[in-house]
């Protein structure tokens, strides 16, 4: 019996010391606002960012933006977080910010690379803070049509084109429409490649364009927020016209896991024709990645899909000024220059605003038809379709 | 448990029976504590972060809230869901079918690398076993696009076959092969480590009996080898199979877009389609599926520490 008790007081014992050491650090961390405000100088205050963005954008977060901000404004740090393909990305950490919202907890995030509209139930919530020309100066300069929304600001742009190898398409052959990129894969099987869906946007909104195609070409029908379930049977044309050209896709209908796949397809000469992003396919031109026999075009018709892609910050994050003074900054025109030079992407801001002969060098990107996908829902129903009807000829429910 | 105390009764050799009784409770007491002490945050770690959410899983999706109904009732309605769809089943099939055919090969290079591996001693064998090892250094992500250079369309293989005038190559990229290669690659250091240590322990002196009454090679590895390593050998064949079947990132990078791998496409269902409760029950199968190995790995493994004690 005495030996039972003591193993039972031991126990105990070890509970009560594991709970006082997760007891600590709470109460630690209860106290630093306080000394933080005393000190501001002392130590940075920090700055949680984070992306899902593809490898391009990641990189240049981090070793580009994160020690220029850091530079300019020394007293915050950046804590700078890549979420690509965990959980469902930045979209997981506005979940986290909501859920710590309801708690009255530190959300511990300050910027998503996250677009606002996708999700009008968080908007609804109260979760994001409205961005605009009070709280971020630079705003002013943000052309009108990547103002969505007011509680995202838009950052930088692109766009899915096609690129082709000029080696072995002729510039006369080169599909100038959606339907004679269609007749084109069909005349030459195995020499088009666009990658899945959900693996990359050069695969998304390659197929998205499809859906474009047999809804009639107008994509302000897609509104966002829930799915207009008469549009959505429309999609059942798009998995025809897919799945009839999925033969002629390369290697009998493979398609690669995602945006750099892809470009390596093309790269190494399996392809010769594939979807991808701007900016991926300049960057890749500039560092060799790509040799410069590649070209790009985009359709005459409706172009791809592409957008701009915003910033959000959670009305609850810790750090606000922190938050909004990154925000302002990636509008800056050192930013904005370097969303052009370092990563072929589109500027956010008015051509107008960058120095004179920039616009002249990247007049073959200036473009102001960018289509919208309205992503969240749309983008679910959308990939659902494509793995059930075009990736294999199976049904659901079979 | 060694117990740092252990000498401290004979530095004070006055004492009497009674307080050296004590003594060794407090002792035993001591040790206990450390033990506790040792084995609580792997413990906590497994409830909290494995066993909780892994029941709360199966929990979710047993109990289904029907249209109209307040309560969540007991159904099996997300289950025949994931076993009426084509897509599920010819995904599950898949991924069992990579796993034995991957588990299967593993077998065939490895069983013949550590017997090679326990009898050797020169230094080919030694360069041989470093090089067994060397995928464990290797991350995931870096051999899958390793692997698309090497075995993709114009890639090394593709490019040496068309020097000596074979141009028929066709790619396992983006194939079920593709998938079988890369994790093939992957488990070869683990699944030779432990059966070369699992030979190892034979005793020479029994082979080297056997040979001495006559019997040929084939009949040392029938009757001694075999038999001394089945318990390895099934560690290595159950351990693989749960690696196997819930493996992401080669099957992610290496596989088809259809049918796909129960990671990959849990992942997809969660992230893409955004339907958490479908990925819940393709996760609560798949770990079905693997709880079953592993009842078969924890009696492999107690049979063992029972036949020691």
């Amino acid at each position: 019996m005495k030996a039972l008790f003591s193993k039972v007081s031991l126990f105990g014992i070890v509970c009560a010391l594991f709970l006082a050491a997760c007891v600590m650090p709470a109460a630690n961390s209860g106290q630093a606002p306080a000394s933080n405000a005393a000190q501001p100088a002392a130590a940075p205050s920090v700055i949680n960012v984070y992306t899902d963005g593809d490898t391009n954008i990641s990189d240049w977060f981090a070793n580009i933006v994160k020690p220029a901000f850091e530079k300019k404004y020394p007293q915050y740090s950046v804590n700078f977080v890549t979420v690509r393909g965990v959980g469902e990305g930045t979209k997981t950490i506005a979940d986290r910010a909501l859920a710590a919202m309801k708690t009255n907890s530190d959300p511990q995030a300050e910027v998503l690379d996250f677009d606002a509209l996708g999700y009008p139930e968080m908007i609804d919530a109260g979760l994001w803070q409205k961005l605009d020309e009070t709280n971020v100066p630079n705003a002013k300069d943000v052309v009108k049509a990547a103002r969505t929304t007011e509680f995202s600001m838009a950052y930088r742009g692109s766009q899915v084109l096609i690129a082709y190898d000029s080696t072995k398409v002729p510039e006369n052959e080169v599909p100038k429409t959606f339907a004679d990129l269609i007749k084109w894969i069909k005349a030459h099987p195995g020499q088009f490649a666009y990658c899945r869906p959900d693996k990359g946007g050069s695969g998304g909104n390659f197929v998205d364009r499809a859906i474009y195609e047999v809804t009639g070409k107008d994509p302000t029908i897609f509104k966002a927020g829930p799915v207009d379930p008469a549009l959505i049977s429309k999609f059942d044309d798009a998995w025809a016209l897919l799945r009839d050209i999925h033969p002629a896709i390369y290697d009998n209908g493979s398609y690669p896991a995602g945006n750099n796949p892809s470009l390596q397809l093309l790269a190494n000469g399996s392809v010769s024709m594939i979807s991808a992003w701007s900016d991926q396919s300049m960057q890749a031109l500039s560092k060799g990645v790509l040799p410069d026999t590649i070209k790009l075009y985009q359709f005459t018709d409706l172009p791809m899909p592409g957008g701009y892609a915003p910033l959000s910050v959670p009305k609850n994050a810790k750090n606000m000024q922190g938050a909004l003074d990154f925000v302002n900054f990636m509008l800056s025109q050192e930013m904005q220059i370097s969303v052009l030079k370092d990563i072929g992407g589109f500027p956010a801001v008015e051509w107008t605003t960058l120095p004179k002969d920039l616009q002249s060098q990247f007049t073959s990107v200036i473009t102001d038809k960018v289509p919208t996908w309205p992503g969240g829902a749309w983008s679910a129903a959308r990939d659902k379709g494509w793995y059930e009807n075009v990736a294999t000829n199976m049904k659901q429910g079979e | 448990m060694p117990c740092p105390y252990g000498s401290s009764s004979t530095l004070y050799p006055m004492t009497t029976q009674s307080i050296s009784r004590t003594a060794s409770r407090l002792r035993q007491t001591y040790s206990a504590l450390l033990g506790y002490l040792m084995v609580l945050p792997p413990l906590l770690v497994m409830v909290f972060l494995i066993f909780l959410p892994a029941l709360q899983a199966v929990v979710r999706t047993l109990f289904v809230k029907a249209q109209g109904a307040t309560v969540p009732t007991l159904s099996l309605v997300n289950y025949t869901a994931f076993f009426g769809n084509s897509i599920a089943r010819s995904n599950l099939w898949f991924t069992i079918w990579i796993t034995l055919v991957t588990v299967a090969v593993l077998f065939v290079i490895c069983f013949p690398l550590a017997i090679y591996l326990r009898f050797s001693s020169s230094w080919i064998a030694n360069a041989v076993q470093m090089l067994s090892l060397f995928p464990l250094f290797v991350p995931g992500i870096i051999l899958a696009f390793a692997l698309i250079r090497f075995i993709g369309p114009h890639g090394t293989v593709d490019t040496i076959l068309q020097l000596i005038g074979i141009n028929r190559f066709s790619t396992p990229y983006l194939k079920p092969a593709g998938i079988i290669i890369g994790l093939v690659w992957e488990g070869i250091p683990f699944t030779v480590l432990v059966l070369t240590a699992g030979l190892r322990q034979v005793d020479n002196a029994l082979i080297e009996s056997a040979r001495d009454v006559g019997a040929s090679q084939w009949r040392v590895f029938r009757s001694i080898l075999l038999p001394l390593v089945q318990r390895p050998a099934m560690i290595v064949f159950c351990l693989n199979i749960i690696g196997t079947f819930g493996a992401f990132t080669l099957p992610y990078l290496l596989g088809p877009a259809a049918p796909q791998m129960m990671g990959v496409y849990m992942q997809q269902t969660y992230g893409g389609y955004q339907d958490r409760t479908g990925a819940e029950t393709q996760a609560v199968i798949t770990f079905l599926f693997s709880a079953i190995v592993g009842i078969l790995y924890v009696r492999t493994v107690t049979k063992q520490r029972a036949e020691r004690r």
